[in-house]
């Protein structure tokens, strides 16, 4: 499976527009304690434990959203978009990793 | 390393030296001020504070224009352990250790070490603070659990038992059929190769989602579950009003579609998810 930003794939002719394909993940506020026990990280200017988390995120959701895209029969997915929001506020620090992208056929 | 970077190396260690040096007379020359004047509290003298204060900010102020970094604030070290050794072993060895003189030390220590002390403070009282209230929250809970046992009747009848993994299980599958059902194109890029279409305009669908507290004080993990269901779900709904508006308009499809989440409401309780994108009509 090909993985792009752009509209096209460089010499690849575009067969078919297989649809949207999306994934998310949803980062826990659980993680926040964990993190409490690396604060030494934070000294150090990087919090290696929160990069962890939030890789491990947004690879769910790469595997989400390529999961879909192979049952769509594509072999590629174009216009790439990943996005992190945090989803604060009462409900405690929560980070939402969304990934989308158009599902393509090309030859 | 060659005999040129050696002669720079050595020119940078006096350059080095001549700032502490120069750091160390401007806390004295302070020190003498603060002990000619006698500004001092309960017999104790401030100079101890603001010596060591000094000396760093002189050091700093003139490593930075020679060198262009900081050499660690060495002269308020050198000050600590000179004004310590002189008010408190030579002039007053009956002032003890109390609150002022921790203090001090504390606040000199940081000057000369700020990594190390910035680590004691953070990691070492932090982690202390953090598990005496963590220890006081579960005292309080067990006090106020068996409280509440005093105050109800227990419940003899049969319990039902809530499954909310059957709640929230998120049927992608289903989904992306759904969406991709629709006899409509969502299109991410900007554009579609080897397709014409025209453009019928901009257009945006939203959709606020409440965001549900009820589970957060059980099952804090289960809740977060149930969140991301919700999200999917409202976004799924948003994105098919996208397309409902975009027909509606005689559109067949959107280009550069964009999907965003965003806090709203007065304390951020809900979640605006919002899809929008240029409307086109695929010939």
């Amino acid at each position: 499976m090909i993985l792009t930003s752009s509209n096209t794939l460089e010499n690849k002719e575009v067969i078919e527009y297989m649809g949207l394909v999306t994934g998310e993940a949803l980062i826990g506020s659980n993680i926040y304690k964990d993190l409490f026990s690396g604060v030494r990280d934070v000294v150090g200017g990087r919090t290696t434990r929160y990069e962890e988390e939030i890789q491990k995120a947004r690879d769910i959701s790469l595997n989400s959203m390529i999961e879909k895209a192979e049952n769509l029969g594509a072999n590629a997915i174009i216009g790439l978009k990943i996005s992190y929001d945090n989803l604060g506020g009462t409900m405690g620090n929560t980070i939402l990793v969304t990934a989308y992208g158009t599902a393509i056929k090309f030859e | 390393m060659d005999s040129k970077d050696k002669e720079l190396d050595k020119k940078e260690k006096r350059k080095a030296i001549l700032c502490v040096s120069f750091g160390t007379a401007v806390g004295l020359v302070v020190y003498g001020i603060f002990l000619y004047f006698k500004i001092a509290i309960f017999g104790w003298n401030l100079g101890l504070i603001f010596a060591p204060l000094a000396a760093g900010y002189a050091e700093t102020i003139l490593a930075d224009r020679l060198i262009g970094q900081n050499v660690g604030a060495i002269s308020a070290f050198i000050l600590f352990i000179d004004t310590t050794f002189y008010s408190f072993i030579l002039k007053n060895p009956t002032l003890g250790f109390n609150l002022i003189t921790a203090g001090s030390i504390f606040v000199i220590l940081q000057a000369a070490f700020p990594t190390l002390i910035n680590y004691i403070i953070l990691v070492v009282i932090g982690g202390i603070i953090a598990n005496f209230i963590n220890t006081l929250k579960k005292y309080w809970r067990q006090i106020r659990s068996a409280l509440r046992k005093q105050q109800y009747v227990k419940w003899d009848g049969p319990t039902v038992e809530i499954d909310i993994d059957s709640i929230v299980k998120f049927n992608e599958d289903e989904s992306n059929e759904r969406l991709n059902n629709l006899d409509f194109y969502f299109i991410t890029s900007t554009d579609m190769v080897n397709k014409t279409y025209n453009i019928v305009g901009l257009y945006q669908a939203e959709i606020i989602l409440e965001k549900d507290t009820s589970l957060i004080e059980l099952e804090p993990e289960k809740a977060e579950i149930k969140q991301l269901y919700n999200l999917k779900k409202e976004k799924d709904n948003c994105l098919i009003q996208l397309a409902k508006t975009i027909k509606s308009n005689g559109g067949n499809g959107v280009l550069n579609l964009s999907i965003n989440y965003n806090l709203v409401g007065l304390k951020g309780d809900n979640i605006q998810i919002t899809a929008k994108g240029m409307g086109i009509n695929i010939e």
